[in-house]
């Protein structure tokens, strides 16, 4: 085209020139609109990449930040001079004011300047100082003084918002001081944490002894409310010393630590009798001891760190037995030297530790893993503290100074672990693939793993393609090889026709119509293939029998109006054998045969369901590709194989299909994307449940369909919706990936077959 | 290419001399066998002589559409017959009535018998596969089967039961043998079969149709599609074959029936207008529309 434009506009040689220009105008034409109309194809299928392209970065843009490395910043170091080297701090949820437990009491001061705010005096001190506190972590927590006393209290701060402006004011609250030993030996390992039954107090006393101190409030409609408050001694039977203390938040149990590494429980929930419970060795590194030891938010994880830098994570389990013993989930990447501090976040399952040297390590306690290495300037921190909100860290030193860090770690739980691997949850006896991503409470622990969704996108396509495959192929074998063309004509379209059912629609029915009806007759649908395949083979047996004149009346290709009623009986007989089946077989019910005989339990909406249901949105697309690419083998190579005296049937098998692969292939490929992509019915006809079993009687949930039911309830930027666009590019990859193999294979298969 | 032509036809001359029976207005209808002819001749050529193929009163219709007309000849066993005539005259029609390959065409009505070895082929409790077991086909644009060389030759009998692998093996190797084509894929029996050239590819054909040892070989219009060298292999192959197969040849090309042929039979608008010997039909036609197309005068 354009060297005959360039041939006109030169206009020589004259002689073509004038032929030409007979006709110039309307080759100009042509040209112009043969190159419109190659820009138009050409910027078509630039924007279809483009977007395809868009769509895969805003995906990832979404899920980067998952994997993110978190990340910490040093904001700087100020001089807090407390009255005496602090013993724990904490700070507010905007990090402006922190506040030191000192000697004299409760400090405040500014997280900026380390300036001194309003002193709030700790009330019946008496010339007493503080010489131990419990953890000041959420709320109430319990000072311990030089003379055997405990004073419960706790810091609030509260947020105004003046002119535009932010005010934080710190406020103290104390409560009524109570002689925890009557020796007056100084407090210094104390726990304490406040019930709605009223607060309860462990306090160490020797070595080896602890006091228990609860106060039971009563509180009457009417009249004064009352408080009963009891002490009791309690000796222990432990090597070494006490080293620490850690109550759990519904006070039930408490936990000591040694200086011989041992951590020993004491079943508290009997409150007049408090039991030691049994102990395990917390360390395995011999000569360390328990230096610190604390509960991740939701108190069921014990995070214990020792002497020697070893840090673990332990739960309660219930054994066998029905007794509760404490089970190690996980080791941390350990510390150089002793663990000086620990501190949980108030978010999430994320804790931060310190060791003497001034490395702070983030930690996750769901995934039991290091995130994050804080290097400090080689001082030795007294309390670290992770600010509320989980995005700052801030660290004492025994000097009073505060170095404070700026935390950027959003989304903690997920990790490569956390989202395919096995985790150890709490609660559960061993490590586990779950998905669960949201819970009533705060301290759920969200369990992202997206195993369990690829596992039932597999399961659902498998399920599907094992119903459609069979079906399809072997329909489309008989449409292109055997079937009457006028029959043909009807059938193929009416198969096509299937394909337009919006997916919602067969979701519905079969969820809502399907399968109640299969849950009846499930003996006898398990009978059909093998009865009707039967007495189809006993049908063509006899009609081999049947007199010429007969037979020459059934037109070729016609034969299957006669296989209709056979097929109904089939699967009438199947059904009213499958009654008979499960009354004598399979004790008059097969659920409950299904349970004791083979540990199946059997859910209404289940793979086999969804099988059937999704089978007929495979069924089409299948059926279709396949047909046709067997339809447009060659008829040269079936004349050739007829001409060698093969049947039919034999040609179809070993030209026919063979020569067709390629579109098979592609057929069953395309159908494997479309199930793997469907997610109305694998949404209305399963349960939905993130079980990881093979079994056809139970449900399943897809990707697809968690995307579905999860996205409208996931917060923007969230944890849960990146992990959703995360699931939404695995699919992506998935069917980009199936179709890319499937149009290789294609290619490869269609190179062989080219010279035909 | 005159000389191969006339060898047949001196070779002929050895032999009976036959003509067509009836002088009447349909008598050329009638096939050529001679009946008094053969009857002088010694017992080999007898059995030489008997009618392997027997047409009689042919008609077939495609729906309302009658495609072959009262058709009726004999052709005769170790002997290559060919089929000539304009396009669309019904000859590859013909052709593919003897192994009822227009079985597959959807409409056809086919009245007249057609017997092969005596046995009546349209007769409805006849097993069509050993039919085409018994006919075997080549067709005109070469089909080999998108597999190896050496299953293409194979398919056949594999078909019909597997004999064991050494037996095959002798089956491959003498049916490539008698297609000629041996020499040329004995070191590559597993390549694709479609990595040949389009003549080795028609005798690999030809080779697979006489793996399943057939009595009568179709050939419709075998070298259509070749070069004139592929097409002269092909040729010679047919001289070969023939001592052992009745070959039915379809041809459009003339010289090719006058050279490969022992009886030509012309075809013209579904009608059988002259059956003969080659050499009496190219040298002495009786009809004048044989001569005319034979003249190239028309078709």
């Amino acid at each position: 085209m354009v060297d005959s434009a360039k041939v006109l506009a030169a206009g020589e040689p004259r002689g073509v020139a004038r032929l030409l220009s007979v006709t110039g105008g309307r080759v100009t034409r042509r040209i112009r609109v043969d190159r419109l109309a190659r820009r138009l194809v050409t910027l078509g299928g630039v924007a279809i990449i483009f977007s395809i392209l868009a769509i895969i970065f805003v995906i990832a843009a979404e899920v980067y930040p998952l994997l993110k490395k978190p990340t910490a910043s040093l904001v700087g170091t100020v001089a807090a001079r407390p009255d005496s080297a602090p013993l724990a701090a904490g700070v507010d949820e905007y990090r402006e004011i922190a506040y030191l437990v000192t000697g004299a009491g409760v400090q405040f001061v500014g997280v900026k300047d380390g300036a001194p705010i309003a002193p709030s005096p700790l009330a019946g001190l008496k010339g007493a100082t503080v010489v131990g506190t419990s953890p000041p972590r959420r709320g109430p927590f319990a000072v311990g003084l030089s003379d055997g006393r405990v004073i419960p209290a706790e810091v609030k701060f509260s947020v105004s918002f003046p002119e535009g402006g932010r005010r934080v004011v710190p406020e103290l609250l104390v409560g009524d001081p109570i002689a925890a030993d009557p020796g007056k030996r100084p407090i210094t390992r104390l726990a304490h944490v406040v019930t709605p039954a009223g607060p309860t107090t462990a306090a160490a006393v020797g070595p080896k002894e602890i006091v228990l101190l609860t106060v039971k409030e009563t509180k009457a409609l009417i009249g004064p409310s009352t408080k009963e408050a009891s002490s009791q001694r309690l000796p222990l039977p432990i090597k070494g010393e006490i080293a620490t203390l850690s109550l759990d938040g519904r006070g039930e149990d408490l936990f000591v630590g040694t200086s011989s590494g041992q951590v020993l429980r004491v079943d508290l929930r009997d409150p007049s009798d408090p039991k030691v419970a049994g102990a395990v060795a917390a360390t395995n590194r011999p000569g360390a001891g328990v230096s610190v030891m604390g509960f991740l938010i939701g108190d069921r994880t014990l995070v214990v760190g020792d002497t020697l830098g070893g840090v673990s994570s332990w739960q309660l389990l219930q054994a066998d037995g029905g007794e509760r013993r404490l089970t190690k989930v996980y080791d941390f990447m350990p510390h150089a030297g002793a663990v000086v501090a620990f501190a949980p976040s108030s978010r999430d399952k994320g804790f931060i530790t310190a060791d003497a040297s001034g490395v702070t390590l983030l930690r996750y306690g769901t995934t039991g893993e290091t995130l994050l290495t804080i290097k400090g300037e080689g001082e030795r921190f007294e309390g670290v503290v992770l600010a509320p909100k989980a995005d700052g860290v801030i660290a004492v030193d025994a000097a009073g100074r505060l170095s404070q860090w700026v935390l950027d770690n959003p989304h903690p739980e997920s990790t490569l672990k956390s989202l395919f691997g096995k985790v150890w949850y709490e609660g559960y006896a061993a490590p586990e693939y779950v998905w669960q991503s949201t819970g009533g409470t705060d301290d759920f622990e969200a369990k992202f793993s997206l195993s369990p969704l690829i596992f039932g996108t597999l399961k659902g396509t498998l399920y599907a393609l094992l119903f459609a495959i069979p079906l399809a192929l072997l329909g489309a074998l008989y449409a292109s090889q055997f079937m009457h063309p006028t029959l043909k004509g009807i059938v193929k379209p009416t198969v096509e026709i299937m394909a337009a059912l919006p997916s919602v629609v067969l979701g519905f029915l079969a969820g809502l119509w399907l399968a109640p009806l299969v849950e009846k007759v499930v003996p006898g649908l398990f009978l059909m293939p093998i009865v009707t395949t039967l007495l189809i083979l006993i049908a063509v047996f006899c009609w081999r029998f049947a007199p010429v004149g007969v037979r020459r009346r059934v037109r070729a290709g016609t034969e299957v109006w006669l296989l209709i009623p056979i097929v109904i009986l089939g699967g009438w007989i199947s059904f009213q054998l499958g009654g008979v089946v499960e009354h004598l077989l399979l004790s008059g019910d097969y659920r409950g045969w299904l349970l004791n005989a083979l540990g199946l339990t059997y859910d209404q909406r289940n793979s086999m369901v969804v099988g059937f249901a999704m089978g007929f949105a495979v069924i089409p697309i299948i059926f279709t590709i396949a047909e046709d690419s067997l339809a447009n083998v060659p008829p040269h190579l079936v004349a050739g194989s007829l001409a060698l005296g093969a049947t039919r049937w034999q040609t179809a098998l070993r030209i026919v299909l063979p020569t067709a692969s390629p579109g098979i292939f592609s057929a069953i490929m395309i159908g494997f994307g479309r199930a793997v992509g469907e997610t109305m019915i694998v949404l209305m006809a399963t349960g939905n449940t993130p079980v990881m079993d093979w079994s056809i009687f139970n449900g399943f949930r897809a990707l697809s369909a968690n995307i579905a039911v999860e996205l409208p309830e996931a917060p923007e930027g969230g944890t849960l919706f990146r992990v959703l666009f995360l699931a939404a590019f695995l699919l992506f990859v998935m069917t980009f990936l199936l179709n890319t193999i499937a149009e290789l294979v294609r290619l490869k298969l269609r190179r062989r077959y080219r010279y035909l | 290419m005159a000389t191969r032509a006339e060898m047949a036809v001196e070779e002929l001359r050895g032999e009976v001399s036959v003509r067509a029976s009836g002088e009447g207005q349909r008598g050329y209808n009638r096939g050529v066998p001679g009946d008094t002819g053969v009857q002088g001749q010694a017992g080999e050529a007898r059995t030489r002589m008997e009618p392997m193929i027997e047409i009689r009163k042919l008609n077939l219709k495609y729906g309302e559409k009658l495609a072959l007309e009262d058709i009726s000849l004999d052709i005769l066993k170790h002997k290559v017959t060919a089929f000539i005539g304009p396009s669309g005259c019904g000859k590859s029609t013909l052709l593919r009535c003897l192994n009822r390959l227009n079985d597959l065409v959807d409409g056809v009505t086919i009245t007249g018998t057609i017997r092969i070895g005596g046995t009546d082929i349209n007769d409805p409790n006849l097993e069509i596969t050993e039919l085409r077991k018994r006919v075997g086909m080549v067709f005109q644009k070469s089909n080999p089967f998108p597999k190896t060389i050496y299953d293409n030759v194979a398919y056949g009998p594999r078909i019909q039961g597997l004999p064991p692998r050494l037996a095959m093996d002798e089956i491959v190797e003498r049916s490539l043998k008698g297609a000629a084509l041996w020499g040329e894929v004995r070191d590559r029996l597993q390549e694709s079969a479609l990595s040949l050239s389009g003549g080795q590819q028609q005798r690999l054909c030809i080779a697979r149709a006489i793996a399943v040892e057939p009595e009568i070989l179709l050939m419709d219009e075998p070298c259509s599609a070749l070069d004139p060298i592929a097409t002269a292999k092909i040729e010679e192959l047919m001289a070969q074959l023939k001592k052992q197969y009745t070959i039915v040849i379809v041809t459009h090309n003339m010289q090719q029936a006058a050279r490969v042929s022992d009886y030509t039979a012309f075809l013209y608008l579904g009608a059988l207008i002259e059956y003969n010997l080659t050499k009496q039909i190219f040298v002495n036609p009786s009809k004048k529309q044989t001569e005319d197309y034979i003249t190239g005068r028309f078709g």
